[in-house]
């Protein structure tokens, strides 16, 4: 009787082994599946005066393999890996904005800087001065067109931005029904393992958006923190998620993920306390690779717009008209903040600012205790510290002056975007020919009875103050006066020259002994003069004023100021390199971010790949294994079947023998 | 059962699906690098290579761009020391004329003749010197003139202008000038060049009285003013047979008469030679028979153009031999020193085609260095290129093989 017994739980024990092998072989591509194995329980032996008799075997669980410690693991590898990814994806599409080689921005700018050549050979060429103005018209297109791209890149994320908070409310309100299911069954005494798998899954899914922090509670729901302590689903509740503007900065653009807790403002999570996941790398894209894409792009097209444009007032146009400015440039920038505090950035007042200084970044004033504190630029962290707003708008930071009419609260912080615009709406403002001032407000001549070797190499107009040289005298023949300032030079050694003012009779010396070096400019007066060769006691130069009615329409044929753009190429303009520089200085900062995220999402995939493997090692499905799980249970069944049929047997016999 | 050993069959084919996607990629970026002949497709590929590319492409343009300009500015060059040829031709032809014109048995008639060539040649003069590029930038304009560098002759003093600004710009490494300075090669500075023109008052016939030409001796003391030499007496010397005279000079310009200077006595049946230091500056010597009342005027010359209009004057409507004689004598001095000028710019602007040519040599070896700087950081090496295609190739073709053949082991393939 026992015999039967023992066979017939042993074939149950054996049947629940099979269909358990059954279970895992179909579920092998299940994802998210932990394999699951027969824990077999002895029965309590009987006891019997010759010991205790065993009584077969019992299923005593369905044992789920799953190790928590590697699940966890594997599950935040993945939210780094997908954030880095995404992050990579769209840093390559941020860098393919910026492209080189002969069609890019860089050889649009470099084209229009060299087309003022042909307007320097011949000054009074319309035909060279229309290419000029056609090829500034194309440069500022092309930045307007970059500004757009970026634009629709930031579109495009912003989309995928909320279409992830959608899936991530989605998925922990699934989160929080898993966990109600699995508390009701949890007095059954068994381990719901499938419903277990499920929530497994979903919070592996939930890690690809936004990474989380599980606390498994005592009723068997597990707890999920998102942002290291906000509770995204609790028990059965589950609270959602949205993204949106920062409401620190209103109208700055800073993307932020908002924790919506139910009956109070939602708190804003930025991507530094987000850790991984998708969400975490689109929104550090956001805020922090597109921003600097945008200020680097900003930032060129400020430099070149205003620098040209200084250079451009400060010469003549074919009429005699001082110039007036190239492109369009923002006149002043807002801050951006919640608080009371109103502060801008004057671009309007060239005194106020250096583009040459220009750093491509945001930058954050705060008002630690008001009304000082201290400017942060975003793109490093370095700060510059400023005890009261004079003492605030009398400094330059970065070539920029922060000039606030109302000082913040303490604690307050006001953002400062200054290069984001600046590309999106540059426009090229002169269309005529005529009004590009190609001539130099001033003219320079040689004494004529000068015996040394002086010859003039560069003459230019430099601000930031320009005097003309005064005119010459109109109302006597002979004049009285010749007009200009004279420089009178002694042959040393050293050289030296005396400035002469020649405006009046007597000429008015203002000053004396300064020190000549050939090739070196001297700068009076807003002007700047270089001069090449070695002077002898007695030789002269006279800089005049070159609208005096004496020079006639000499200035019509003058390319001064047509030179000095040129020279622009040359200046030192983007941390160090020169204008013409710029771009190759650009691509390869884009570059390296995105170079330098390729290789971060490489490593994260590659760390990804392995804990997932450690994970499925352990829970993981081996159709081999369970090949032979299969026979070995097989067997077992077949031997527990012949049992049974030696229990029938026995019994036949007993009854035989009994029977008459 | 220790899980060490175990790998989950999933996760198996998952892997090797990885492994396949990241071969086939990388096949597929060498075959791109391949097509398209670089290897840096991408800034991210290389950023700092990118970057050199772009550079030395910026650096190859604007090099292109300064041998524009310097083949506008050879051209420009290039035509103002034709245009100075053409002027010396003229100067030489002129001089030619004003020597014949002096010879001593010419008839006030002939005299006019050639006086009237001369003109016709000082107009075909003015018009070269005035000639403008093919930009319309008159090519003698030094730092910026008028359309007409040239102004003259003019009524009043002076009779020729410059209407411009004298000097010469100055040549860098890529580029030369493009105009050359008109003042230094045709107008004359009094302190710079010492050019002066002496007249005499008019001579009777039997005696003569000429000037040698003016030298300057110290610069510096040249005033630029007008003289006047006048002889007060000439008389008898103190030896029997000599001659004594004494005379003034007078600055025009101030009125300073200077104190009177006796000659030393100088035998009166030859012609004297009187030398004259007490103008500032300036020497020259009177030979023939001064008498009282003779004067010599020196005026300062203003430029070529006023000698050689001088010259004409003084040729053509010369009373007697000996004003011709001194007409001529001062023209030949004065176009000498004026010639000299000329050959001078002409020399500079030769040197200013050379130093174009100079410069074209460096700017093309520069742009063949920067192409290979750009090639050397942006283009791929053909050969390493398609080696590492090949091999990428046969990975990938390997892992393919080995995947098919790995799915087929499955221990449900040998139970029955």
């Amino acid at each position: 009787m026992s015999l039967l017994n023992v066979g017939a739980r042993a074939l149950l024990a054996n049947q629940v082994a099979l269909q358990t092998t059954g279970h895992n072989i179909a579920n092998v591509s299940t994802a998210g599946y932990s394999r699951q194995s027969v824990a077999m329980q002895t029965v309590q032996g009987q006891f019997t005066g010759s010991g205790y008799i065993g009584n077969g075997v019992n299923v005593a669980t369905i044992l789920r393999n799953h190790n928590e410690l590697l699940t966890r693991q594997a599950a935040a590898a993945q939210a780094v890996q997908a954030g880095d990814s995404v992050r990579s994806e769209r840093l390559s599409q941020l860098q393919d904005v910026f492209q080189g080689g002969t069609s890019g921005l860089g050889a649009a700018i470099t084209d229009m800087l060299n087309s003022l050549a042909d307007v320097v050979a011949s000054p009074n060429d319309i035909t060279a001065r229309t290419v000029t103005l056609t090829r500034m018209n194309e440069m500022a297109a092309r930045m307007r067109s970059s500004a757009e791209q970026l634009q629709e890149i930031q579109y495009s994320v912003t989309e995928q931005l909320k279409n992830d908070a959608t899936r991530i409310n989605q998925l922990a309100s699934s989160i929080a029904e898993a966990n109600e299911q699995i508390a009701r069954v949890r007095g059954n005494g068994q381990s719901p393992n499938d419903l277990l798998d499920k929530r497994d899954q979903l919070i592996r899914e939930l890690n690809q958006y936004i990474q989380t922090t599980q606390i498994p509670a005592d009723d068997g729901s597990v707890g999920v923190f998102v942002g290291g302590s906000q509770a995204l689903v609790l028990g059965s509740t589950a609270t959602s998620v949205s993204v949106d503007e920062s409401q620190l900065f209103p109208g700055s653009g800073q993307m932020r993920l908002l924790f919506n807790r139910p009956g109070a403002t939602p708190v804003e999570l930025e991507e530094g306390m987000l850790g991984g996941g998708e969400v975490a790398g689109l929104l550090r894209f956001v805020n922090n690779d597109l921003a600097e894409g945008r200020n680097l792009l900003g930032r060129m097209a400020l430099a070149i717009g205003t620098t040209m444009n200084y250079q451009q007032t400060q010469g003549l146009t074919l009429d005699g008209q001082p110039g007036k400015p190239l492109f369009s440039t923002p006149a002043s920038i807002q801050g951006y903040t919640q608080g009371a505090a109103q502060g801008s950035i004057d671009l309007s007042d060239s005194s106020k600012f250096s583009p040459t200084k220009f750093a491509a970044s945001d930058y954050e004033v705060r008002f630690t205790t008001p009304p000082a504190g201290q400017v942060v630029r975003l793109s490093d962290g370095k700060t510059t510290a400023f005890t009261d707003l004079n003492d605030l708008r009398g400094q330059q930071i970065d070539g920029l002056t922060f000039d606030f009419t109302t000082a913040g609260a303490a604690g307050e912080r006001v953002l400062f975007k200054p290069f984001a615009s600046a590309a999106a709406n540059i426009q090229s403002l002169v269309y005529s020919p005529r009004d590009l001032a190609a001539a130099n407000p001033v003219n320079a001549a040689m004494g004529t009875s000068n015996t040394g070797t002086l010859q003039l190499a560069e003459l230019k107009a430099v601000g930031p103050a320009l005097t003309l040289p005064p005119d010459g005298d109109t109302a006597n023949t002979p004049p009285a006066f010749p007009g200009g300032i004279q420089l009178q030079f002694h042959a040393g050694p050293p050289a030296t020259f005396d400035v002469v003012n020649q405006g009046a009779a007597p000429p008015t010396t203002v000053a004396t002994g300064q020190s000549y070096t050939p090739g070196q400019p001297i700068q009076i007066d807003g002007w700047s003069i270089t001069l090449q060769g070695t002077p002898q006691d007695g030789d002269t130069v006279t800089v005049g004023n070159a609208l005096d009615p004496q020079y006639g329409d000499g200035y019509t044929r003058n390319a001064g100021n047509a030179s000095a753009l040129m020279q622009l190429r040359d200046v030192k303009m983007f941390d160090e390199s020169t204008l013409s520089d710029g771009y190759a200085g650009l691509m390869a900062q884009v570059g390296t971010r995105t170079q330098s995220a390729q290789y971060a999402a490489k490593l994260s995939d590659s760390i990804a790949s392995n804990l997932e493997a450690s994970r499925t090692a352990v829970s993981g499905v081996n159709l081999d294994e369970e090949a032979a799980r299969l026979i070995q249970y097989q067997q077992a069944y077949q031997a527990s079947a012949k049992m049974l049929q030696i229990a029938q047997n026995i019994f036949d016999n007993l009854i035989q023998s009994m029977g008459r | 059962m220790t899980n060490f050993y175990r790998v989950s069959t999933a996760n198996m084919y998952d892997a090797t699906l990885r492994n396949l996607n990241a071969r086939q990629k990388s096949l597929v970026d060498l075959q791109e690098n391949l097509t398209s002949g670089k290897r840096v497709v991408r800034a991210s590929d290389d950023p700092v290579a990118a970057a050199q590319a772009e550079r030395a492409l910026t650096r190859i343009s604007r090099i292109q761009t300064e041998q524009r300009a310097l083949e506008v500015q050879r051209n420009a060059i290039a035509q103002a020391e034709s245009t100075l040829g053409d002027a010396i031709g003229l100067v030489q032809e002129i001089r030619q004329l004003v020597v014949a014109a002096g010879g001593g048995a010419l008839k006030p008639e002939d005299r006019k003749t050639y006086a009237d060539q001369i003109q016709s040649l000082r107009e075909q003069l003015t018009d070269v010197i005035n000639r403008k590029d093919t930009n319309g930038i008159p090519l003698l304009g030094a730092l910026g003139s008028a359309l007409q560098p040239f102004a003259g002759p003019l009524s009043g003093s002076p009779d020729y202008l410059f209407a411009g600004l004298p000097g010469q710009a100055g040549s860098s490494g890529t580029a030369i000038a493009t105009t050359l300075d008109g003042h230094s090669a045709l107008m004359f500075d009094p302190r710079r060049d010492g050019v002066y023109q002496a007249g005499v008052s008019t001579i009777p016939a039997d005696r003569s009285l000429t000037t040698s030409a003016i030298t300057a001796v110290d610069r510096n003391q040249i005033t630029g003013d007008g003289y006047r030499v006048d002889f007060t007496a000439v008389g008898p010397g103190a030896t029997p047979g000599t001659t004594t005279a004494t005379y003034t000079i007078t600055n025009t310009a101030t009125g300073v008469t200077s104190a009177p200077v006796t000659v030393p006595d100088f035998a009166s049946d030859k012609p004297a030679t009187i030398a004259v230091t007490g103008v500032p500056g300036m020497t020259f010597s009177i030979s023939g028979t001064p008498a009282a009342g003779d004067a010599v005027t020196l005026q300062p010359s203003s430029s070529l153009m006023s000698t050689i209009d001088s010259a004409i004057e003084g040729i053509g409507g010369a009373a007697n031999n000996n004003a011709a004689t001194q007409a001529v004598g001062q023209a030949l001095a004065n176009i000498d020193a004026g010639m000299e000028r000329l050959n001078n710019m002409r020399g500079y602007a030769g040197e200013l085609l050379n130093r174009a040519d100079r410069i074209t040599g460096d700017q093309s070896q520069r742009s063949i260095q920067l192409e290979a700087d750009r090639s050397r950081a942006e283009d791929l090496d053909m050969v390493q290129g398609i080696s590492g295609f090949q091999n990428a190739q046969v990975g990938y073709q390997a892992a393919l093989q080995s995947y098919a053949m790995v799915q087929k082991l499955s221990l449900f393939n040998f139970m029955s």
